[in-house]
């Protein structure tokens, strides 16, 4: 579906992304897991074509793609923007729900099976940072790509709107969508992604199913991920 | 919008949410509250004078609404484009950059040029809406029984429209280029600053920046409001707002390095400095006088027989740029010449003030016609002609005893201008303002 071969970034002196690849598979769940300043968030906004990557490339399909042509199949959901704020959530749903040319409705359907029903007349900026949280991940719903990027999706979220994320996510997938999610949170990256790309240091330090990267870091199958974690990172 | 072109209906659904985002802004809604009182101001005083110069003696003869009403009144607008417009630009483009907006944009079907396209034109349409007091002070004027004509008034308002597109370009290229809000008012200010500067220079000095300073905005709007309709002017409007457009779309397009950003731009420089030079050698004869009073012409009479001299004119002038007799030269019978004759060349050979003081010959205007030569110190439109026509061996043409333009002076009292412009508009939009963004807030 897609690869991403030898991606490399650096800010002046500093190697963020050193050589990154990976792999997304069709329909699958894909979580980005690494400690903070691994470069994940740079690692999705090289990959959208937000960024100008120094070395490596992205395949779609086993066609390369150009930057500016990667939003043919893939949507990028940033972490910690707050766009809009004078906008009302309900607008902004149809505003996507047009510029995508989705069905009509779909906008009020996504907001509210995030759980935004009763927030769709408030401005943006009254939204608190989950409730801005789902509105961004309402939006990356109603774009047609099919993978989508989403930067830390339950940050911010409480347990019971995590859950229902999770179960809208997966929903998604079974879809057929292909989901990349960074998550911090090894626990929640375990419960809902199927596969997992480790990186550290701007390096991918492994990739594949929780077993696969256990078996790589040689450890016991009880063992749990984040001793898998801290084994490989 | 079911039959539409599904690109027609992004770009208008675009065109929707930036609507919603400029009558979102304060910064819109204060502009348009300060307008009615600038305007208003303006009329007021401008009202006043035509009446004072109205009454008695034989200063009514020649008023022109265009001097007295129309360029004070709308001149309001141009203090607005200055320092007012430019910030709301700025918003509109750098508040979805700042907050992420314009990634989510970005990866979205339309191209940032689009959607860059779409900003302009909403913003050129609200800078239009804007001219609302402006129109109200034209209908109390002729509330008043004053007078309008409708070409000077067009010409006018192509003026000021262009002047409009070229400060959104310029802010939206700052916006783009700068990154931050803060940062693109400062380049704002600088270009604003910088042309005064020029035209500041250009009146002091001769040669290229003379030449450069006449067309920046307030210099080029100029001859809108002297009733000329110059099409050098009007495409260097356009050519200047397109690469603003370009630059905030290099600037803020998907993908590139910021090396291929700056490479751009500088590619683009090169292509506008030649393209403004090419726009500077549009003859002047493509210039057309919508004036009224046709101040910017001969006596038709004297238009024709001019047409007819086809030998090339040449004109020395030894006179230093600050000098006013030059002034004097310059606009009441170069210009005019410029325009009238096929083949005309004006030398000068003092570029400075050092000019008054090397020279015998300061003050000498020489003229060159089909071989001949000839010199004459005055600055007057008569002897010029006289000169001119002496040379080319014509006779002169009979001259007309009665003024063909006898003004429409007015003693008019500005009623209900305080009351509508300075008090009623700005509680109008106050509450405009409180009932779109503020209420929300509250």
């Amino acid at each position: 579906m897609l690869r991403v071969e030898g991606i490399s970034k650096t800010y002046g002196r500093r190697a963020v992304l050193d050589g990154v690849s990976f792999e997304l598979r069709p329909g699958e769940i894909t979580g980005l897991i690494g400690p903070n300043g691994a470069g994940k968030t740079t690692l999705f906004e090289c990959v959208a074509g937000l960024l100008p990557s120094d070395r490596g490339r992205v395949f779609g399909d086993g066609k390369m793609l150009a930057p500016e042509n990667r939003k043919d199949i893939l949507y990028y959901v940033p972490d910690g923007i707050r766009p809009w704020p004078d906008q009302r959530l309900s607008w902004m749903a149809e505003f996507f729900e047009h510029l995508f040319a989705r069905p009509p409705g779909e906008g009020a359907r996504v907001l509210e099976s995030l759980g935004l029903g009763h927030l769709t007349k408030s401005p943006m900026g009254w939204l608190s940072k989950g409730e801005s949280k789902r509105a961004l991940l309402a939006f990356g719903l109603l774009t047609p790509q099919p993978v989508l990027l989403l930067d830390e999706p339950f940050d911010g979220l409480d347990l019971r709107q995590m859950r229902d994320v999770m179960l809208r996510l997966q929903m998604e997938s079974r879809g057929g969508r292909t989901l990349f999610l960074s998550v911090h949170e090894l626990g929640h990256a375990a419960q809902v992604c199927d596969r997992l790309v480790l990186l550290s240091a701007g390096k991918t330090v492994g990739e594949g199913t929780v077993a696969e990267l256990r078996a790589r870091a040689g450890l016991p199958e009880t063992s749990a991920i984040e001793e898998v974690f801290l084994a490989l990172t | 919008m079911p039959s539409l072109d599904p690109t027609l209906k992004r770009c208008l659904m675009l065109a929707k949410k930036d609507t919603r985002e400029i009558l979102a802004s304060r910064a819109y809604w204060l502009m348009l509250a300060l307008l009615g009182p600038l305007v208003g101001h303006a009329f007021l005083t401008a009202v006043e004078t035509y009446a004072e110069a109205s009454r008695g003696g034989a200063l009514p003869q020649g008023l022109s609404p265009l001097d007295g009403i129309l360029v004070p009144t709308w001149g309001a607008y141009d203090l607005a484009a200055t320092l007012f417009f430019p910030f709301v630009c700025i918003r509109l483009v750098a508040d979805e950059r700042e907050r992420g907006a314009w990634s989510l944009l970005l990866q979205g079907p339309e191209k940032a040029s689009r959607m860059l396209g779409v900003k302009f034109a909403v913003l050129q349409a609200a800078w239009m809406v804007a001219w609302i007091p402006g129109f109200i002070a034209m209908l109390m004027w002729r509330g008043y029984g004053g007078h309008i004509n409708a070409l000077e008034l067009g010409n006018l308002l192509t003026g000021y429209a262009l002047r409009g597109a070229l400060t959104i370009a310029v802010a939206m290229a700052a916006a783009a280029v700068s990154r931050g809000a803060a940062s693109a008012a400062i380049v704002c200010l600088g270009f604003t600053v910088g042309s005064w500067a020029l035209d500041f220079a250009g009146a002091v000095h001769g040669g290229w920046i003379e030449k450069a300073a006449a067309f920046t905005p307030t210099n080029a709007l100029r001859s809108f409001e002297t009733g000329l309709f110059a099409p050098s002017k009007v495409l260097l409007f356009i050519v200047a707002s397109e690469m603003g457009l370009a630059l905030a779309t290099i600037w803020m397009r998907l993908g590139w390095r910021a090396r291929q950003r700056v490479i751009a731009t500088a590619i683009m420089a090169v292509v506008f400095g030649i393209v403004a030079v090419a726009i500077a050698g549009i003859p002047a004869s493509m210039e057309t006088d919508v004036s009224e009073d046709r101040r910017n012409s001969f006596p038709p009479a004297d238009q024709a027989l001019l047409a007819t001299i086809h030998d090339p004119l040449r004109v020395t002038v030894h006179l230093a740029p600050e000098d006013p007799r030059l002034t004097d030269l310059e606009r009441n019978v170069l210009a005019k010449l410029a325009r009238a004759m096929p083949d005309f060349e004006e030398v000068r050979t003092s570029e400075s003030r050092t000019g008054l003081f090397d020279r015998n010959s300061y003050g000498e205007i020489w003229y060159e016609l089909a071989g001949k030569r000839t010199m004459s110190r005055s600055t007057t439109e008569a002897v010029v002609l006289e000169v001119i026509y002496k040379l080319a061996g014509k006779s002169p043409p009979p001259r007309a005893d009665a003024l063909a333009y006898s003004g429409y002076p007015l003693d008019a009292q500005p009623r209900f201008v305080t009351p509508l412009l300075i008090v009623l508009w700005p509680a109008l939009i106050a509450a405009a303002c409180w009932f779109t963004v503020l209420r929300r807030r509250a």
